[in-house]
């Protein structure tokens, strides 16, 4: 099967994997053969990978099955996996317009105040709201451009995490 | 008297390393705990344990009368607050002693004094310690603290007199934003501890913050433990703290140390303490005495070879400190906090559950951990999670050695400060030793965070892409697999999957 593999910093690689008999498989990255041991060591998510002979301890986290963090020697890497299949019925599905996007708490919290209303024009990154949780008080801030269209929260309120907070709509066209 | 029995009035890490010191004394230990901390390691660590209910801080740690009710109940002879919840509050103190029993900390005078920032300013300003310019009283409004700061000129602190810990603290560049900051700062001051009166303070350019450990005893012997470096921090929190520091010679050690006993004899002080100065261009100015044990003691344990845990326990008994004056660092000790947060998203807490848990070894490691597997990281508490600590003969072997642990260590379940810790480390800045407390925040800026240092002469970028796409071969095969013949697997699966998606 072959896996298209995204960094989070924008790297992409194009990776093969050919299972042969006996557990072992068969590698190539980006067209280059290397020779490849990988065994599961705990059933959790550490593996022991040995490359072309060169020994990696490596932590796999799934947020899902296509989102991955690999974890090699305290250095973490968040890479997107998708397969030949997935990545075939990306394509088919194409970029969008700009989206409307939905702020949610990153965390259970009391909001302590809020920064914007209903109608606010904001830019990306801008604050909307103070969570506190951990005893710390956070920003919360949104991810796009947008239009607030609806505020779903008061001061005082207390948030699980991943609740919506607001409602933003793109932003006007200028 | 002599304690055969303490309380410790506080979970997690800390509380497992007051067991530990306890342990080490023949001293017994009273474990109190929330509902969720039924299973933590402090609860398991002690002799007995006694629930207090609830979740948040003001339901469980922070309940003094049940908590010293429960003393009385166990038999202990003491409560260790250990830090945070009621560790600087005077009226629990004397509440203890009041049900006749020892607090294992400082006195509620010398909390009081030390706690308030304005009344500590003018007690050091008395005893000849240098202090910072700044307001002599509270400022009464966002107009007033403007006016002293335009006087001031910028950039100015505006600090909470009640204030520590981060909390309640706005450095301020220009006029337009005091009014803002002043608010936001008191109002965190207010609900963090009940009092939102505020100060502007002289903001000192590339300060280093460099503290002093103190052990006073009731007999008015109070002896100092050289310096930590703790200027490696965000937001006030610190990160990586280290002992000695590397601007700091035998001159300047004798006269900060000096400085501080002075500022503990000044409030008559008992105990353990830290007197933190702001040190900039060779001279020193007090900043703040903290009247508890700090987190990244373990540092000045391992360079002078004390435990000031058990120094502690042992002052509040009556003994003296005397015999432990005139010691001399030596060697070099790295702590590195290990939090629950996501040094990617602005450092916010993560949350989640604890998996794939493994802890480096070897020579030269101490781990203080409050952590195990499975365990959840929950809202209630504070973020950190453990402190490693890296002892060396020298600051390179030590930084090596800290290295090598965070290679060695993995923490699942949730996102952590370590792989920042990892490359700080590795930064030319803290090679040299040349950083101040604004180093972690521009470092961040920079987005540097993701080169590689010292030496990685493999492309792990590209070696993490690989092992993603045999994961997933793998993985898929498993799925296919376990659907059918490990109905129990699939449960553990699901059960992740769905702690995963909880913690995000």
């Amino acid at each position: 099967m072959k896996y298209f593999l995204e960094s989070k910093s924008g790297r992409t690689f194009e990776v093969e994997v050919n299972e042969l008999a006996d557990e072992a498989m068969s590698v190539t990255i980006d067209g280059r053969e290397i020779s490849a041991d990988f065994i599961d060591v705990d059933r959790r998510g550490q593996y022991a990978a040995v490359l072309d002979w060169c020994s990696f301890a490596a932590s796999i986290e799934e947020a899902d099955e296509q989102h991955l963090t690999v974890n090699i020697a305290g250095e973490s890497f968040e890479m997107t996996a998708y397969d030949e299949r997935e990545r075939a019925a990306q394509s088919v599905a194409g970029q969008g317009a700009p989206k409307a996007e939905l702020i949610k708490a990153s965390m259970p919290g009391l909001i302590i105040s809020l920064s914007t209303e209903v109608g606010a024009v904001l830019q990306a990154g801008e604050s909307v709201a103070v969570l506190e949780a951990m005893k710390m008080q956070n920003e919360v801030c949104c991810q796009n451009d947008g239009v607030v269209v609806e505020v779903l929260v008061a001061v005082g309120d207390n948030v699980e995490a991943n609740q919506p907070l607001m409602r933003l709509a793109p932003p006007p066209e200028s | 008297m002599t304690i055969k029995k303490i309380l410790i009035a506080n979970r997690g890490e800390i509380a497992v390393r007051i067991q530990r010191s306890c342990r080490d004394l023949g001293i017994e230990t009273v474990a109190i705990y929330s509902e969720a901390d039924r299973n933590a390691l402090h609860v398991r660590y002690a002799n007995q344990a006694y629930p207090l209910g609830g979740n948040t801080p003001a339901e469980s740690y922070l309940r003094s009368d049940l908590i010293i009710q429960i003393a009385k109940q166990s038999g202990a002879d003491a409560i260790h607050p250990g830090f945070g919840f009621l560790s600087e509050n005077g009226q629990f103190a004397d509440d203890v002693k009041a049900a006749g029993l020892l607090f294992i900390g400082p006195t509620a005078a010398a909390m009081a004094i030390m706690g308030d920032k304005l009344a500590s300013r003018a007690a050091m300003i008395e005893a000849g310690v240098p202090v910072v310019p700044g307001s002599i009283d509270a400022v009464v409004d966002a107009d007033e603290a403007r006016s002293q700061a335009d006087e001031m000129g910028y950039p100015v602190m505006l600090k909470a007199s009640a204030g520590g810990g981060g909390k309640g603290i706005r450095v301020v560049h220009t006029a337009g934003e005091v009014e803002a900051a002043f608010n936001t700062a008191s109002g965190e001051a207010q609900s963090a501890f009940g009092d939102g009166r505020m100060y502007v303070e002289k903001f000192v350019v590339k300060p280093r913050h460099i503290e002093i450990q103190v052990l006073a005893d009731r007999h008015g012997n109070v002896v100092h433990f050289g310096e930590r470096e703790c200027s490696i921090q965000r937001r006030h929190q610190k990160l990586i703290e280290e002992a000695p520091s590397p601007v700091i010679d035998e001159a300047s050690r004798e006269a900060m140390g000096k400085a501080a006993v002075e500022a503990a004899t000044a409030v008559n002080y008992e105990s353990a303490g830290t007197v933190e100065f702001l040190w900039s261009e060779g001279k020193f100015y007090f900043l703040e005495m903290n009247t508890r044990i700090q987190v990244e003691h373990g540092i000045t344990e391992e360079v002078y070879s004390v435990d000031l845990i058990a120094e502690m326990i042992k002052i509040a008994q009556g003994d003296k400190v005397d015999h432990l004056s005139g010691r001399h660092p030596r060697g070099h000790a790295i702590e590195v906090r290990l939090n629950a947060e996501d040094p990617e998203n602005n450092f916010m807490p993560s949350l989640g559950v604890i998996d794939n848990l493994r802890w480096p070894g070897g020579p030269g490691v101490r781990i203080d951990s409050g952590i195990y597997p499975l365990m959840e990281v929950t809202p209630y508490y504070d973020s950190m999670l453990a402190k490693l600590i890296a002892y060396g003969c020298d600051r390179e072997q030590a930084r090596r050695r800290m290295l090598r642990m965070l290679q060695e260590l993995h923490v699942g379940g949730v996102k952590t400060s370590a792989g920042i810790a990892l490359n700080v480390l590795q930064s030319a800045e803290f090679i040299e030793g040349d950083y101040d407390t604004g180093f972690l925040e521009r470092y961040m800026e920079e987005e540097r965070h993701h080169a590689i240092g010292d030496e990685a002469p493999d492309d792990l970028e590209e070696i993490a892409a690989i092992v993603a796409a045999m994961h997933r071969q793998r993985a898929g095969k498993r799925r296919t697999v376990s659907s059918t013949t490990n109905s129990a697997n699939s449960w553990v699966t699901a059960a992740r999957r769905e702690q995963h998606t909880r913690g995000h």
